[in-house]
C-alpha cells in the first residue's frame, strides 16, 4: 500500500477478514442489509451456502446452508427487496432460486444446463430498472439462456452454437440496456476471447468481436440505463472498455484497453455509486481501483459520414496486493459506499473498505 | 655492520625519563622507533641505536617527538624510582638477545591486542548503528499503522452507524407502513360510500384486495411495490439465437495454440516463395512465364491429370531448380516417379518433400498425409514391405479417418505375416 504518497487517493483498507473451511466461488452482499453471503464448495464435494453479518470487526456466522452440488455464482439481480430470493447456479447446470429463510426446497428450480454454469446475473428487480424480472446463465457447454422466474423449464431466450460446430465454453455472462420494459441485451464472454451482444428485444446478435485472450468477466457499468460502458476483463492481465453509446455498422464499438498485471484479470465491479469508478481483482491476489475518463467528444464521424465512438482512457487509483491466490469474486455494497467483500481462492473472504471515493 | 649512535643525552625526573638522541642527518619516521617495556630501538639504516633500560616504562603513554634532527623521548616510568643510569650496565650478550626477543614478541602481542580491541569497538559501533536505524524504522512504521488504524476505525465507526440507521431506517418504515395501512382504511372506506374518481377505481380494487390479503397475513408490503408486480410484462416469447464462433486460421484459442510452432511453419512458407536460385546463364532463353515455380507446378500438374509423367518430371525438375525449397514440388515428382515406376527416386521425392514439411502442423497435414502414402507405396512395390507399413502408419497416425489408407495397411500387414510363414 503506497501509503505515503497520495493521502488524497482512495485508499483500500482491509476490514475484516475470514477463514473458510471451503473454496468459496464467490460472495455477494444481501441487498439492504449488512449481511453477506459466500457460496462455494466444501472439500467433500457438497455445496455450501454460508450467510454472515457484519458486526463491528468481525463477521458473525447467521446460517450455513448445504446442497448437494456445490454452487459457482449467485445473484439478487432478480429479486425483489422485500423476498431477497437468491439465484444460484451449481456445478452441475441447475439453476435453482432460493428462499433463504426456508432453503430446504428451492422456490424456482430447472436443470438448464448440460454442464457447469460457469455465470449467472439477474436484471429486474432490486427496485432497480424496468421489465420483467430475468436471470442469464452462462455455462460451459457453450450455450447462454435467459430465465423468466415465473416460467417453469423453459428458457425464454436461448443462445447456443450453430449445430455442428465446436462449442466454447462461456465464461461470464451481463445483463445490460434494460431501461425500460421492452429493450435488454446480454453480454457473453467465451474461452476463445469472443464477446457477443445479444438484443433480446428483436431476438438477435447485435454486436461480437474477438479480444484474443478468454474473456473471464464482462460488466456494464449499470444494467438500468442506455447502455453506457462495458468491462471486459481478460487473460493475460488485459481489460478492455467499450464505449457503448455508438456503435459503428462495420466497426462496431470504439475500445480502451489497458495491460494491468501479468496474471489473469478475474472480476470486474463497477462501483454502484459513481459509474466511472470499477474494481478489477487478479490472480496474483491483488486489486486495482481504476477510474474511467470520458474524451472531450464522445463520438466522431467517420471518413463515410457514419458515426464512431471515441473511448476515453482509463487510469489507475490505487492498486493493493491482498492475497498470494487469484481473488476469484468481489461485490460492492449497494447500501454503503466503499464497502465491497472479495473471496479468493486461499479461502478467506475479506471485507474491505475503499475510502476517500467521494473525493474523486 | 650497523653504526652505532651513542652520542645520546639524558635527564630524569621521578617519574619519567627525557632522552635526547641527535640523527647525524638521517631522516626518522614512527615507523623506525621500536619501543617496548624495556628495550628501547631506533634503527634508521645504516644507523642503530638501542637500549636495554633500567627499569620497566610504560610503553603506551610514553612518547616520541621527531624533528630537528633530533629524537626526543619522553618515557614514563612504571615505578617512580631514580635511575642509576639509562640502561642496564651488567647487561651480556645473551640476556640482551633474550631481552630483545621478549620486547618484539611482546610488541608483536600488543599490537594483535590492539587490533582486536579496535575490531571489537567497531562491531559495537555497527550494532549501535543498526539499532538505532531500525528503531527509527519502527517508528515510520507504526506512525504509519496508526494513521491505517484511525482510518480503518473511523470507517467502522461509520459503518456502525450506518448499519443502525438501517436497522432504524426499517424499523421506523415498517411502522410508517403500518400507519399508512390503518391511513389507507379510512379513506377508502368513506371513499366506497361517495363519488368515485373513475382513475381511482382500479387502484382502490386492487388495494382493496390487498387490504383483504395483508390482513389476513398480518404482515405489511409495500403497496406501491404491489402495484408495480402488476404492471410488469409477460414472459418473454422463448426464442433460439445461434451463435457462431470466431474461426481462426489455426482454431485454437490463443492461450491453446501452438503458436510458435505455427509461425516457424508460415514463415518457411514465406521464405521459401522468395527463394529463387537460379543459374542465370542457363535461364536466360527461358520464358518469362517459365521462370515461375508455381506455373511450372501447374504444368505438371496438367501434364500428370493427362498421363504425360515424363513431361511433368521434367516440368518439375525445373520447377526445383528454380527454387528448391517447395514441398509441393517434391511430393508431385514423387507421383510421377510413382507412375514411370523410377522407385527409388520416389521415394528420395517423398523423403524431401517430408523433410521440407517441418515442424508438423494442422495446415499441411494433408501434405504430410499424401507423402508418407507415396513413400510407403513406393517401398512396397520394391517389396520392403516392413519400410512400407512403417509409413502407412504414420499416414495413419496424422488422419485416421482415411479409410483406404487402413486398407492398404492391413494388405501389408497380411503380406508381411505370408511372406513371414512361408519363409
Amino acid at each position: 500500500m503506497s501509503a505515503a504518497l497520495g493521502a488524497e487517493r482512495p485508499q483500500v483498507v482491509s476490514h475484516v477478514q475470514q477463514a473458510l473451511s471451503y473454496t468459496v466461488f464467490d460472495c455477494k452482499w444481501v441487498p439492504r442489509s449488512a449481511r453477506l453471503l459466500c457460496l462455494g464448495s466444501a472439500a467433500r464435494g457438497a455445496g455450501v451456502v454460508q450467510l454472515y453479518e457484519l458486526h463491528g470487526a468481525r463477521l458473525e456466522l447467521l446460517r450455513e446452508i448445504e446442497k448437494p452440488k456445490p454452487i459457482k455464482c449467485g445473484t439478487f439481480g432478480a429479486t425483489s427487496l422485500q423476498q431477497r430470493y437468491l439465484a444460484t447456479g451449481d456445478f452441475d447446470g441447475n439453476l435453482n432460486i432460493w428462499n433463504l429463510e426456508a432453503p430446504e426446497m428451492p422456490v424456482y428450480s430447472v436443470k438448464g444446463h448440460k454442464e457447469i454454469i460457469n455465470s449467472i446475473d439477474g436484471v429486474g428487480g432490486l427496485g432497480i430498472g424496468e421489465g420483467a424480472p430475468e436471470i442469464v446463465t452462462g455455462s460451459r457447454d457453450g450455450t447462454v439462456r435467459v430465465w423468466d422466474p415465473r416460467q417453469r423449464d423453459i428458457p425464454v431466450a436461448n443462445m447456443e452454437p450453430v449445430q455442428g460446430e465446436s462449442k466454447r465454453d462461456c465464461w461470464t455472462v451481463a445483463f445490460g440496456n434494460a431501461y425500460n420494459q421492452e429493450e435488454r441485451v446480454v453480454c457473453a464472454g467465451y474461452d476463445n476471447g469472443d464477446i457477443k451482444l445479444f438484443d433480446l428485444k428483436t431476438m438477435s446478435l447485435r454486436w461480437e468481436t474477438n479480444i484474443k485472450n478468454g474473456v473471464c468477466s464482462v460488466e456494464f457499468d449499470r444494467k438500468d440505463i442506455n447502455m453506457n460502458k462495458l468491462v471486459a476483463t481478460s487473460l493475460e492481465g488485459k481489460f478492455h472498455v467499450f464505449d457503448m453509446r455508438t456503435q459503428h455498422p462495420t466497426k462496431g464499438f470504439a475500445s480502451v484497453s489497458e495491460k494491468a498485471q501479468k496474471s489473469t484479470i478475474w472480476q470486474v465491479r463497477h462501483l454502484p455509486q459513481n459509474r466511472d469508478i470499477f474494481m478489477t481483482s487478479g490472480g496474483s491476489g491483488s486489486l486495482h481501483l481504476w477510474k474511467y475518463e470520458y474524451p472531450a467528444q464522445r463520438s466522431k464521424k467517420d471518413s463515410e459520414g457514419s458515426e464512431m465512438g471515441v473511448a476515453g482512457s482509463v487510469s489507475l487509483l490505487q492498486n493493493v496486493t491482498l492475497s498470494t491466490q487469484p481473488i476469484s469474486s468481489l461485490d460492492w455494497s449497494p447500501d454503503k459506499k466503499g464497502l465491497c467483500v472479495c473471496g479468493a481462492f486461499d479461502q478467506t473472504v475479506r471485507v474491505l473498505i475503499v475510502t476517500k471515493l467521494n473525493k474523486i | 655492520m650497523p653504526v652505532w649512535l651513542r652520542e645520546h643525552s639524558w635527564r630524569q625526573t621521578l617519574t619519567a625519563v627525557y632522552l635526547s638522541l641527535p640523527l647525524r642527518g638521517a631522516r626518522a619516521t614512527p615507523a623506525n622507533i621500536f619501543c617496548s617495556e624495556q628495550y628501547l630501538k631506533v634503527s634508521i639504516p645504516p644507523f642503530l641505536f638501542e637500549a636495554v633500560l633500567y627499569a620497566p616504562i610504560d610503553d603506551t603513554n610514553s612518547t616520541a617527538k621527531i624533528g630537528n634532527g633530533n629524537i626526543f623521548f619522553t618515557l614514563y616510568k612504571k615505578e617512580p624510582a631514580m635511575w642509576d643510569s639509562l640502561t642496564l650496565a651488567n647487561a651480556d650478550k645473551e640476556k640482551l638477545q633474550y631481552l630483545r626477543e621478549n620486547a618484539v614478541l611482546k610488541a608483536q602481542e600488543k599490537a594483535k591486542q590492539e587490533t582486536e580491541a579496535k575490531k571489537v569497538t567497531k562491531q559495537e559501533h555497527k550494532k549501535y548503528a543498526l539499532e538505532a536505524t531500525m528503531k527509527l524504522e519502527e517508528a515510520e512504521r507504526k506512525r504509519i499503522e496508526d494513521l491505517k488504524e484511525r482510518e480503518r476505525q473511523k470507517v467502522a465507526e461509520e459503518l456502525e452507524l450506518w448499519k443502525n440507521q438501517q436497522k432504524d431506517g426499517d424499523k421506523y418504515k415498517s411502522i410508517q407502513k403500518k400507519e399508512e395501512l390503518h391511513q389507507e382504511v379510512e379513506p377508502l372506506k368513506e371513499r366506497k360510500n361517495e363519488n368515485i374518481n373513475k382513475t381511482r377505481i382500479p387502484n382502490e380494487a386492487t388495494s382493496k384486495t390487498r387490504l383483504k390479503s395483508t390482513r389476513g397475513h398480518g404482515s405489511c408490503s409495500i403497496f406501491s411495490q404491489n402495484l408495480k408486480e402488476e404492471q410488469l410484462p409477460a414472459p418473454r416469447v422463448a426464442a433460439t439465437i445461434k451463435v457462431n464462433f470466431t474461426p481462426r486460421v489455426f482454431p485454437t484459442a490463443l492461450r491453446e495454440s501452438r503458436v510458435a510452432e505455427e509461425e516457424e511453419w508460415l514463415h518457411k512458407q514465406a521464405e521459401a516463395r522468395r527463394i529463387i536460385n537460379s543459374d542465370l546463364s542457363e535461364l536466360e532463353d527461358l520464358k518469362e512465364e517459365e521462370k515461375n515455380p508455381d506455373w511450372l507446378k501447374d504444368k505438371g500438374n496438367k501434364m500428370f491429370a493427362m498421363g504425360d509423367y515424363l513431361g511433368a518430371v521434367n516440368a518439375y525438375n525445373l520447377a526445383v531448380r528454380l527454387n528448391n525449397k517447395l514441398p509441393l514440388l517434391y511430393l508431385n515428382r514423387a507421383a510421377c516417379h510413382l507412375k514411370l515406376r523410377n522407385l527409388h527416386k520416389a521415394i528420395e521425392d517423398s523423403s524431401k518433400a517430408l523433410e521440407l514439411l517441418t515442424p508438423p502442423v494442422p495446415d499441411n497435414e494433408k501434405a504430410r498425409v499424401k507423402a508418407h502414402v507415396r513413400r510407403g507405396t513406393a517401398f512396397c512395390q520394391l517389396e520392403l514391405y516392413t519400410e512400407g507399413l512403417q509409413d502407412y502408419e504414420a499416414a495413419l497416425k496424422i488422419d485416421p479417418r482415411d479409410k483406404n489408407i487402413e486398407k492398404d495397411a492391413e494388405k501389408i500387414r497380411h503380406l508381411i505375416q505370408g511372406t513371414v510363414q512361408s519363409s
